[in-house]
């Protein structure tokens, strides 16, 4: 009783009444290096998968030929974001700044930082059932063989992969771009692309080169 | 081959017609599954096959593995087994099927359409029975058929065309490697941007297969269950999922709603059933249920359903019987008319009866596969084998004849793929030791009619 009676007296002054209903806190605001999905900045795709490669959750991005303009493919990053964890990789290593979130692309361009990268194919040739899955779905060799990827059969030695004597052959792992397809599609987990990634810093001479890189 | 000819002389060397001794052979037909590749390029260097390109691991092998043939017929005597001449092991074929009251001619799916066809006429001839190894395959799945229908398509139709596929009692991961990648999920569409990430996959299977790891919707259903999942489904397609309970074989009506709305929603549905529906409790009824699954779907949206025939031309067995008998497989001419019952004129049925007194394995493995008292009727009977290499059943007969091997050194022939599409056969290799199948029933054929005095 008596310290219901002490709140009272406490909130029943009318210093106390006045600063609560006129409350002069800063409405909140989302902090810059909050990341959200990354957004579409309308940019050009080039395809380069990079995104795909970078990111670490299977299956949370693709990038998708979604139409086309002028007899030219137009081509899209689509996001699942049921996958998506919003870690920010996809945005930070676009070269074309094709995606956004946060203050990621400005702090890219601050720091003059950018990443390389490296990819090697490995396929375990004792449970690879030569299907030729991974070969058809990886999207470079649909560009580069057309046949195979409405066929499923291979007419070009110039593809990263392919099957002969019944398991699969790589034949040009400098053409692969990491993006995983073939490793998130192969059913007999026979495949592996290990990836490896520096991610560097320009030099002050070439900061230049920096900006350009930044878009 | 169009039509049977006159008996060969077989005491002299075949001559070698077709094929490369050196060279490159493309578009060759893969001679393993029902999926039958066409696209296999095969390089021969001095008479040996050395290169295999565009198949799968199992088409692969059998051409390059391709070791251990027979050379010559072989008989079985009291010392062992003895090499004969094609002459001797064919009169051998003759004089026990002349003499036989229940012959049995099992086998065929390894064998061309032609060689099916004249295998009916000596069946006839002989008022035998001939069956095909769907019998213990997908025979279910065609007494199915043969009650409701088949909604069906070929598998272009698939590739082209289908949003969502289901794989039900099929593995086609391990069993038909290429048919994701060629036929179905892969293999980009003609109607699809973006086919292979637009495609939903459902597998029902009762274990964690290699290709429900890539399903969009696994369905683990307890052993068994198929019917009642069909049952289900169709109940929810139909509107009346409150007669469904909360769990059906294992499958909560949530995910049953949810595949029901991805069926209904597809803008073309592509069922694929496999052995795990067609030989398991309650067998043909299963596939009955299936096909009336993509019935109700019809009213939907459309749907096809297609069974994963495993045996290379087991279709063309099942084409070529039924066009000239009129039934698919288990045909008995003991009646001097074609009289199928499946269940008394199969061959499992009929050896476990013991009432087969001579049987023609062509190209199965009895011995591999039939039940214990099937082999134990087989090996007390005069058998022959007519198969190019040594297997379980060879233990099992008293003669073997090897044949060359179809799409590999036989002459071209037509064989049939799961969809039911006739292709030709190509010839890889020149072919100078071995008979070909067709050669061969051709033979026996016409000895036979001279026997009968038909």
């Amino acid at each position: 009783m008596t310290s219901l009676s002490a709140y009272l007296s406490h909130m029943l002054r009318a210093e106390w009444i006045r600063s609560f209903f006129l409350v002069k806190t800063k409405p909140l605001t989302k902090p810059a290096y909050f990341m959200d999905y990354p957004i579409d900045t309308g940019k050009r795709c080039t395809h380069c998968f990079s995104c795909m490669m970078i990111c670490p959750v299977p299956d949370a991005i693709s990038v998708l030929m979604v139409g086309e303009t002028e007899g030219e493919d137009i081509w899209k990053p689509v996001l699942y974001q049921g996958h998506c964890i919003r870690c920010g990789l996809c945005v930070e290593i676009c070269p074309e700044r094709v995606l956004a979130s946060g203050d990621i692309i400005e702090r890219v361009r601050q720091d003059s930082t950018y990443m390389q990268s490296t990819f090697h194919i490995l396929v375990n040739e004792g449970k690879c059932a030569g299907c030729g899955t991974c070969s058809i779905a990886c999207p470079v060799n649909k560009e580069i063989d057309p046949i195979l990827a409405s066929k499923g059969t291979t007419t070009s030695d110039e593809v990263i992969m392919r099957v002969k004597a019944g398991v699969m052959r790589v034949l040009h792992e400098e053409k692969c771009t990491g993006c995983k397809t073939c490793v998130l599609h192969c059913s007999y987990q026979a495949m592996d692309v290990a990836r490896v990634i520096e991610c560097l810093q320009y030099e002050s001479d070439d900061e230049t080169s920096a900006t350009n890189e930044g878009g | 081959m169009t039509e049977i000819p006159e008996a060969f002389s077989f005491s002299h060397t075949k001559q070698p017609s077709g094929g490369v001794h050196d060279g490159v052979v493309t578009d060759v037909l893969c001679p393993f599954c029902g999926c039958l590749c066409d696209d296999i390029k095969v390089t021969v260097t001095a008479g040996t096959i050395t290169g295999v390109e565009n198949a799968c691991t199992l088409g692969a092998q059998k051409f390059l593995a391709d070791t251990g043939r027979l050379p010559k017929p072989i008989r079985r005597d009291e010392d062992g087994w003895h090499e004969i001449s094609y002459d001797e092991a064919i009169e051998y074929c003759v004089e026990i099927l002349k003499n036989a009251n229940r012959p049995l001619l099992y086998g065929w799916s390894s064998s061309l359409t032609e060689a099916q066809a004249i295998g009916v006429h000596i069946a006839e001839l002989i008022g035998g029975v001939i069956d095909s190894t769907s019998t213990v395959c997908h025979g279910p799945s065609i007494l199915a058929i043969q009650e409701v229908g088949h909604p069906g398509c070929t598998l272009g139709q698939v590739k082209n065309r289908a949003d969502v596929i289901v794989y039900w009692g099929a593995n086609p991961t391990d069993a038909h490697p290429r048919h994701m990648s060629r036929y179905s999920t892969y293999v980009d569409a003609y109607f699809m941007h973006n086919s292979f990430r637009d495609r939903k996959i459902i597998v029902v299977d009762v274990r964690r297969t290699a290709t429900a790891d890539i399903a969009d919707e696994f369905l683990q259903i307890t052993p068994g269950g198929d019917y009642a999942l069909a049952s289900a489904l169709r109940a929810i397609v139909r509107g009346r999922d409150d007669v469904v309970p909360a769990e059906v074989s294992g499958i909560s009506k949530v995910q049953m709603m949810q595949v029901a709305e991805m069926l209904k929603n597809a803008k073309f549905g592509a069922v694929f059933f496999g052995l795990g529906v067609a030989m398991t409790r309650g067998k043909y009824k299963n596939v009955r249920n299936a096909i009336e699954l993509v019935d109700e779907l019809n009213r939907f949206t459309k749907c096809t359903i297609t069974a994963m025939r495993g045996h290379w031309n087991v279709y063309g067995s099942n084409e070529v019987f039924t066009w000239i008998s009129g039934y698919p497989y288990g045909i008995d001419y003991s009646r001097g008319i074609a009289y199928y019952n499946p269940g008394e004129t199969t061959s499992a049925d009929l050896l476990a009866r013991r009432e087969v007194d001579a049987a023609v394995i062509v190209g199965s493995d009895v011995g591999a596969h039939f039940p214990r008292a099937c082999c134990e009727h087989l090996a007390s009977i005069p058998t022959v084998l007519i198969d190019p290499y040594p297997s379980a059943t060879t233990h099992l007969s008293t003669v073997q004849i090897p044949t060359a091997v179809n799409g590999i050194d036989a002459e071209p022939g037509t064989a049939y793929r799961m969809d039911g599409i006739p292709l030709q056969t190509r010839q890889v290799l020149p072919c100078t030791t071995h008979f070909t199948d067709y050669e061969i029933f051709s033979r026996i054929y016409a000895r036979l009619k001279e026997e009968k005095g038909a």
